[in-house]
């Protein structure tokens, strides 16, 4: 047994200058710190096989089958590609599935410290805690965002490269992919083809469709009685560019594949969308310290709440229903999708402006982000 | 401390506590503990289940805050500059737990990033210390609590500490493990740092420790260098001799003793603590003037085991 030093003898003592040099008391997080979370995070096997599977498997599966059966039977299964198949897959799939696993990322990351009991580790070490808590949003979002970025690309490729190269339109072989120009001018230029053929009302002119019609179209005489003289080339044209404006909406539908344009707003809402829920899933997993009942109040949220908040209108509670994220992150969807939550082509959608839309998103994720950081910051550990 | 204490070196204690206290509800589980561990020994902490140990280690390392009461670690004020203070300070708090899905390396490197850059490398050096290098990229779900306590400690020699807190580091080790955790402690001691060991299992704290304190009810009831606590302790005096019947019976007349005991093979005498050593030369001459054949006569110095639940009985008769 060895005696015990006197009060104040000097002892050799480990290297006391070296804790001055790192600032661990600082509320912003190391890059090492923001590693090590990310590697914690990608080592949860079974939240990287969700996490890849919804975001990628599931629209790689679908379209996977898509391909498969055209390419058996291509008279009867359409390209898997398309418009139609861009959309149904972004807003359908990849909006909701998209929010719920990055809300069980969020809840998770938020969770797992304290269920796990390397909390304690970790605040023992004097490090902030809200470094501790801020390290994961960076952490979350390395891995989540290229996540939904790859199975949006996915989606993308398929549409865009599987798309059809012509559609038929009451019988009329169009070509596909075109702008409205483009049809106007593609439609001008098959006169006849556009004017017998495609539906159309209100079209001032009589013109010779052959024998017989063969179109719903304005019924349009074959020997116009009265009118011996035929229409000129220009009036056909004009004819024609009208019909094909009438047609539009319809074609649109069934565009080859979305634009550019379309195809990044989508991505960015997308990832928005997903943002939006692992940060939330952050700030109430690390509030409640567990993640089930977190994770299970996000798919609430989600899936019951945000439809039916979307869909009902409570009167004196409109502001109210507006400040449900869901419904603003809606409002911020592309002109050219379908109302994210169904409704079978109709549009349930409060009116609001998007500079409410986007305070209110900015409300949730810094709202919860503080309580989150709060309440980590004041838990016994 | 924030008033009294000198500061950071300066201070000649590791830890530092006044009046501290912590309820929980109505419960007080931290009673007004002054506590002082002098840097550079191995310290026990002793107190028996429920006697405020852990939640005393919880307050110091900041995993929970104060009710009252003002606190130091090297000298640094807690919580005012907790960060300094922990940035040497490694801590087993309870059972050591880890993420089971990264390997003990992982955590290590995860710890290691949120203390300064230079811990990252001491991790091979603090596994290969605990005796867990050839098991550091093994997954820790398919660790035994035994290895779980090594990487533990391990996890606190990453961040080179001056002071390190280890709350029941000996439970679930095995006898070998349980001596090379021994041998560990006095090396880090040697090499000057401070370990406050908190423990039940009195006979590895007598073995390991230079210091210790005693709580119960969540207050220090006795602190000091073992040695000297010790020496306060009654003395058992062995007596080996024929007629022990008789024998009490001279003793018990004198007076020397607390108890004189008859057993089976002789008789226990009980000294107070600190009796000279002359006493017991009185014990043997008494009995042989008396005609009482004496075999042997040995002194039995009370342990601390002894010795601690003499001090815990004694209060729970005064209360």
């Amino acid at each position: 047994m060895t005696t015990v030093p006197e009060a104040g003898a000097p002892a050799t003592q480990p290297d006391a200058m070296a804790p001055s040099r790192d600032r661990r008391g600082s509320p912003i997080p190391t890059g090492a710190l923001i590693a090590t979370r990310f590697l914690e995070l990608r080592k949860r096997r079974g939240l990287m096989i969700t996490l890849v599977l919804v975001t990628i498997g599931i629209p790689s599966v679908f379209l996977a089958v898509r391909l498969l059966l055209h390419a058996v039977a291509p008279a009867t299964y359409g390209p898997a590609g398309g418009y139609q198949t861009y959309t149904g897959l972004t807003a359908g799939v990849l909006y909701t599935f998209g929010f719920i696993v990055a809300a069980t990322l969020g809840c998770t990351a938020g969770s797992v410290d304290l269920s796990e009991g390397m909390f304690r580790h970790l605040v023992v070490t004097g490090r902030s805690r809200l470094a501790l808590y801020l390290a994961r949003i960076p952490a979350g979002l390395a891995i989540l965002v290229p996540l939904v970025a790859i199975g949006f690309t996915v989606v993308c490729a398929v549409c865009v490269f599987a798309a059809p190269t012509t559609l038929s339109l009451n019988g009329i072989s169009v070509p596909a992919g075109m702008s409205q120009t483009q049809l106007d001018t593609w439609a001008a230029d098959h006169a006849t083809e556009v004017i017998c053929d495609l539906p159309s009302t209100n079209v001032p002119l009589d013109v010779p469709c052959g024998t017989a019609p063969t179109g719903p179209g304005p019924r349009i005489s074959t020997t116009p009685p009265g009118n011996p003289v035929a229409p000129s080339e220009a009036e056909l044209r004009a004819v024609a560019t009208r019909v094909a404006q009438q047609n539009w909406t319809f074609y649109e539908r069934q565009f080859r594949y979305p634009s550019e344009s379309l195809m990044i707003k989508t991505g960015l809402w997308l990832e928005l969308e997903a943002a939006v829920g692992f940060l939330v899933g952050l700030g109430l997993g690390s509030l409640l310290g567990q993640r089930t009942v977190a994770l299970v109040l996000m798919i609430v949220l989600e899936v019951v709440l945000t439809p039916i908040v979307i869909r009902v209108r409570i009167p004196h509670l409109e502001n109210l229903e507006r400040a449900v994220v869901g419904v603003a992150t809606a409002h911020l969807e592309p002109g050219q999708l379908p109302l994210a939550f169904g409704g079978g082509g109709r549009d349930f959608r409060l009116t609001e402006s998007t500079t409410t839309a986007i305070c209110v998103i900015l409300a949730w994720i810094i709202g919860w982000s503080i309580l989150g950081a709060w309440r980590m910051m004041t838990r016994d550990a | 401390m924030m008033t009294a204490a000198r500061t950071g070196s300066d201070s000649p204690w590791a830890v530092e506590t006044r009046w501290l206290t912590k309820r929980f509800g109505s419960i007080v589980a931290v009673d007004g503990v002054d506590l002082r561990v002098p840097r550079g020994c191995a310290f026990g902490y002793l107190g028996p289940n429920g006697a405020g140990k852990t939640t005393l280690i919880r307050v110091l390392l900041g995993l929970t805050h104060a009710d009252a009461g003002e606190m130091s670690l090297l000298g640094h004020a807690v919580p005012r500059h907790r960060d300094v203070a922990l940035a040497r300070v490694g801590a087993i708090v309870d059972e050591p737990r880890f993420h089971g899905h990264l390997s003990g390396r992982q955590n290590l490197q995860l710890l290691a990033a949120a203390r300064e850059p230079a811990a990252r490398g001491r991790i091979d050096a603090s596994l290969e210390r605990v005796g867990m290098l050839h098991r550091g990229a093994d997954r820790v779900s398919k660790y035994s609590m035994g290895m779980r306590q090594r990487l533990g400690v391990a996890a606190c020699l990453i961040g080179d500490p001056q002071l390190l807190i280890l709350d029941e580091p000996m439970n679930g080790l095995d006898p070998a493990g349980m001596q090379e955790m021994r041998d560990m402690i006095r090396a880090l001691v040697a090499e000057g740092r401070t370990v406050v060991l908190s423990s039940h299992l009195l006979d590895e704290v007598e073995r390991t420790c230079d210091a210790v304190a005693i709580v119960d009810h969540g207050s220090v009831i006795r602190q000091g260098p073992i040695r000297e606590l010790l020496a306060g302790a009654s003395v058992t005096l062995r007596v080996d001799c024929s007629h022990p019947e008789r024998a009490r019976s001279l003793l018990v007349g004198i007076g020397v003793a607390v108890t004189v005991a008859v057993e089976a093979d002789g008789l226990a005498i009980t000294l107070p603590g600190g009796t000279p050593r002359d006493v017991i030369a009185d014990v043997a001459r008494i009995l042989v003037g008396g005609g009482i054949s004496v075999y042997r006569l040995q002194p039995v110095q009370t342990s601390l085991e002894s010795w601690f639940l003499q001090v815990t009985s004694r209060l729970g008769e005064r209360e």
